[in-house]
């Protein structure tokens, strides 16, 4: 978070101490503190009123962010502007010119409450940075810390009065944000300057830090889902839902979750956070009411009702098992789904904040899951208990791990699976779409069979479609070289195959013309004249272009003396003609 | 596991032909038949300028595309009108 915090601030910073510059020497000595603590609140808010839809995580969010992000805020804000604006007298102009802007700027903010807070503030840190514009960059923190005792205090301080505000403005702020789920409803509200800024770095470097590690959560997820989903599969048969459907789910999801798997897991609770759109969401929530059901064990039923542990983890559960099953059950379990979807938005986040921490434990498990999977596939309906009880055991995992790690990771993650979510809706519908039949055992095993089977496939065709295999080929790719050379290009190394594919139908025809010409001459031996009227044939060898010409222009000396008879000492002409 | 899957272009080649290959080759093709010698140098020479041509038309294709690399695609297409070219049994 503290990373987020910072370069969130970075820009706000700089528009801040714009509006500060601009409306500070009105307010100057009022409240430095409140006004600092005012000042981040509306930076902090901006990203985390987006990304939280109800205004009690988002509170207890700020908190958190407030807390860290205040320490940094006020080295940020203090050599933000000091560094950034390096160009000091900017900060000196604006300072001059402030005066005229100041009764406009408290205006131009949409947010009555906060902008005059802001202003407050930014006049001490205005007045400060004329002082400090003089001095050295390194010394702003120490230079701020006079003024508010020690920085302890004033972290608290600011606490104290940033939670408040918050609280006032927490309804204001963020019902705006909802409006607009994404990003840019903070553009709509803070039009001046915090817009642009704020949103392309928001977006952007959480997304860039945040993305390796919900790939691997995805994976993780992924082998859950399988593991789930051949559960799923076989015991609904027996429970409650539709016996045929239970088979072929089990291809289906398998098949799903490999081209799926990453995106999905991660981004698929996003969706439900960030994005409104209610007929997606609601579909996928009916997935996943769908697929709990189907699993319908005891354990999970459980999880659900208490608290949002438990929402946590059948919710992933269901997102995994949601494209599977989707097609099939979904019909019939509807109306039941309603309810759920609303618990599992809330858990969405949770997921995958465990995820992530669980991904290793998971794997593990996964992998033992898998084992049992398989067998079960075979056997059949019998040995389904055995899944269920290690994917309890997988669940009681989870909540653990989700508790300690919800409140940090998942801010930073929503955005990016807010960006993602289309890719995903649309996963989803051509998984509704293709049934995907394959059959029942490779799924299991398909997901480690893949990454092999794109490994393999090149060794396989290298020596596969040769007899002769290694000299036939190093041959080919002897030739395939030169193609290099002519070319005089760079090429990709598909290319250089597919020229030996070439090479190899090449050297097919020209024996087949060969015999063709030898067997038209009524000899069984090839001669330099079949050679030479089949270059004439190709083109190559023309009236005005010989072939000895051709073989002088290619064919080194050596190779040239073999071909083109020549006169030597001794009145004797080496190729015999 | 940074692999490039680009070829850069040769600077040097060997100009040895594959005589062995090429016999062998050939006496794969057609165990019926023998090669005549210095046969296996035409059969070289022959190849050289196949892929000489194919490779100027799968250079023009690629520079046609406005691609800096030849692609598998611009080897397919100028190997189908190169491998045309090349065909003697079937005239016209």
């Amino acid at each position: 978070m503290a990373d987020s915090g910072s370069p969130d601030s970075e820009p706000t910073t700089r528009t801040l101490l714009r509006r500060v510059l601009d409306t500070a020497d009105p307010s100057t000595p009022r409240r430095p503190r409140s006004a600092r603590a005012g000042a981040q609140r509306a930076l902090l808010e901006t990203p985390s009123s987006r990304r939280l839809s109800s205004q009690t995580k988002t509170t207890a969010r700020r908190r958190s962010q407030r807390i860290r992000s205040i320490g940094k805020l006020a080295h940020v804000q203090a050599s933000g502007y000091l560094e950034e604006q390096t160009p000091r007298t900017l900060l000196k102009n604006i300072l001059l010119t402030a005066p005229e802007s100041s009764i406009v700027m408290p205006k131009s903010v949409v947010k009555p409450g906060p902008a005059p807070q802001v202003v407050q503030p930014s006049s001490r840190e205005s007045s400060r940075g004329s002082l400090e514009l003089q001095l050295p960059e390194l010394e702003p923190p120490t230079t701020l810390a006079p003024g508010l005792l020690a920085p302890g205090r004033r972290k608290q301080r600011l606490r104290l009065s940033v939670f408040q505000e918050g609280m006032d403005k927490g309804l204001p702020l963020s019902q705006e944000p909802r409006g607009n789920a994404d990003a840019s409803s903070l553009t709509s509200s803070l039009n001046l300057t915090f817009a642009t800024p704020l949103q392309p770095q928001s977006v952007q470097r959480p997304g860039l830090a945040r993305r390796p590690p919900t790939r691997r959560a995805v994976d993780v997820g992924a082998f859950l889902q399988d593991l789930r989903d051949t559960s799923l599969a076989l015991a609904p048969p027996g429970e409650s839902l539709t016996a045929p459907v239970a088979t072929l789910p089990k291809d289906t999801v398998l098949e799903d979750t490999q081209p799926f798997s990453q995106p999905l897991v991660g981004r698929s609770p996003s969706v439900h956070h960030s994005l409104p759109c209610p007929s997606h969401s609601g579909a996928e929530d009916a997935e996943r009411a769908v697929s709990h059901r189907t699993r319908s064990t005891g354990p999970r039923l459980q999880n659900n009702s208490p608290g949002k542990p438990a929402q946590l983890l059948a919710g992933k559960a269901e997102v995994d098992a949601l494209a599977m099953d989707f097609p099939n059950t979904s019909s019939s379990i509807f109306g039941e789904v309603g309810v759920e979807p609303l618990q599992d938005g809330v858990g969405g986040e949770a997921e995958e904040r465990t995820e992530k921490s669980l991904s290793m434990s998971k794997v593990k498990e996964a992998a033992r899951a898998q084992g049992s999977a398989r067998a079960q596939e075979p056997e059949g309906h019998t040995q389904v208990t055995e899944a269920e009880g290690s994917q309890g055991a997988i669940e009681t995992k989870e909540p653990e791990g989700s508790s300690g790690d919800c409140p940090t990771s998942s801010r930073r993650v929503s955005p990016e699976l807010a960006s993602s979510t289309p890719e995903f809706l649309q996963a989803k519908r051509i998984q509704g779409l293709e049934p995907a039949p394959p059959p029942n055992t490779a799924v299991l095993p398909s997901e480690p069979l893949e990454p092999l089977s794109a490994r393999l496939p090149p060794r396989a065709r290298t020596p596969g479609p040769k007899t002769c295999q290694n000299p036939y080929k190093t041959g080919l790719s002897h030739y395939a070289k030169l193609f290099g050379f002519y070319a005089k290009m760079p090429m990709e190394k598909k290319a250089l195959e597919m020229v030996e594919k070439c090479l190899d139908k090449y050297f097919q025809h020209l024996c087949d013309d060969l015999e063709m010409f030898a067997a038209h001459a009524g000899r069984k031996t090839v001669r330099p004249e079949d050679l030479e009227l089949l270059m004439r044939r190709q083109g190559l060898v023309t009236d005005q272009v010989s072939l000895h010409v051709l073989v002088e222009r290619h064919l080194p000396l050596e190779y040239r003396q073999l071909l083109i008879p020549c006169a030597f000492s001794g009145n004797s002409v080496f190729p015999a003609q | 596991m940074v692999l490039s899957t680009t070829v850069s272009q040769r600077k040097h080649i060997k100009r040895k032909a594959p005589r062995g290959f090429l016999k062998r080759v050939f006496k794969r093709q057609k165990p019926h038949l023998r090669l005549e010698t210095s046969g296996d140098l035409l059969m070289h020479l022959n190849c050289l300028l196949f892929v000489h041509r194919l490779a100027e038309e799968s250079r023009t294709n690629a520079c046609e595309n406005k691609c800096g690399i030849i692609k598998k695609e611009h080897v397919l297409a100028a190997a189908k009108v190169i491998l045309k070219k090349s065909r003697a049994s079937e005239p016209s």
